[in-house]
């Protein structure tokens, strides 16, 4: 990775114009023609430095119910746990992590009723009592910012509220 | 919020990122059927009501060499935790500060993703936090492996 496709990297997660040629407009910021920064950012794709370039939508304010979830499973069933668990489409997240409650995971859903029925169908379908399964809702967000900064390996900050 | 026939189908099309093309979109909008103005404006209007988050690149940090990270919970006597939710958030290398429900095995009510490139950084951050904040309760839990990451699926395909 080179110093333009950090000042990329920086210009994508920053500013992405909701203009007709987004492109074009960060190419003239960056000094650069537009035709070379495309091909620059298919290959920060191809590379998996950038995962998507899309829209993030507030899933609440969409009407779609979110909350964060955890499991306690033996360690001998952690794959077979968090295949089942991953396969939901209502899943977006899954972290495994170093803890009696081994696999994290966020749920975006419909509705809350379907967040209680993919818990109870994760719990029966890995045989957990109800003291193995965490779902914390939401309260406050006091900041939330997934932009990182190439150049610093920090969070690229700014967006705290 | 109720959402209508066409915006649901912008949801469906935009759910899954965009296409790596000079008009993305364009593109997006003759998927849904509707002129790239139409599109346009209604992203715009989503972004001014906060519906639009952000328009952009959603990177690996992984990828850029912070392979470590955890999720610190932490239990915070309700009557700071404003003020301590605040205090974590400016805190450069936290990228996520959120406050939840507890249960009544789980008392931990404040949640804070910090990132670093080494898990001896994170253990020194995270101390400072604690410094910062006053704090004894708190648990870090390791990022081990990232099992699943994708886009949500506002409506099905």
């Amino acid at each position: 990775m080179d110093d333009l496709d950090r000042r990329i990297l920086h210009a994508l997660q920053h500013d992405f114009p909701l203009e007709e040629h987004p492109y074009e407009v960060i190419a003239a910021g960056l000094g650069s023609p537009a035709e070379r920064l495309i091909e620059r950012v298919r290959r920060l794709l191809d590379d998996g430095v950038i995962r998507r370039i899309g829209v993030s939508f507030d899933s609440r304010k969409l009407g779609f119910p979110s909350t964060l979830c955890a499991v306690r499973v033996a360690a001998e069933r952690v794959e077979r746990a968090a295949e089942f668990i991953g396969r939901y489409p209502e899943v977006t997240h899954s972290y495994l992590r170093d803890h009696p409650f081994n696999i994290w995971f966020t749920l975006i859903t419909s509705s809350q009723e379907r967040i209680t029925e993919i818990l109870q169908e994760i719990a029966a379908a890995l045989d957990l009592a109800p003291a193995d399964v965490l779902n914390l809702p939401m309260k406050t967000v006091f900041k939330l910012d997934a932009r990182f900064d190439a150049q610093t390996l920090r969070p690229a900050g700014g967006d705290s509220r | 919020m109720h959402l209508t026939a066409t915006q649901r189908r912008v949801l469906q099309v935009l759910q899954n990122g965009m296409p790596t093309t000079l008009t993305p979109y364009q593109d997006m909008a003759r998927q849904v059927g509707i002129t790239t103005d139409e599109l346009l404006d209604l992203l715009r209007k989503w972004r001014q009501e906060g519906v639009l988050r952000r328009v952009g690149a959603v990177v690996n940090h992984f990828r850029l060499g912070l392979d470590a990270g955890a999720m610190v919970v932490w239990n915070i006597p309700p009557r700071r935790l404003h003020e301590t939710g605040r205090l974590f958030a400016g805190f450069e290398q936290v990228s996520h500060a959120y406050e939840r429900m507890t249960t009544e095995h789980w008392p931990y009510n404040l949640y804070t993703m910090v990132h670093g490139q080494t898990h001896e950084e994170v253990r020194r951050i995270v101390e400072a936090m604690a410094a910062a904040a006053g704090a004894s309760d708190y648990q870090t839990l390791r990022t081990e492996r990232e099992l699943k990451k994708a886009p949500p699926t506002y409506v099905a395909q």
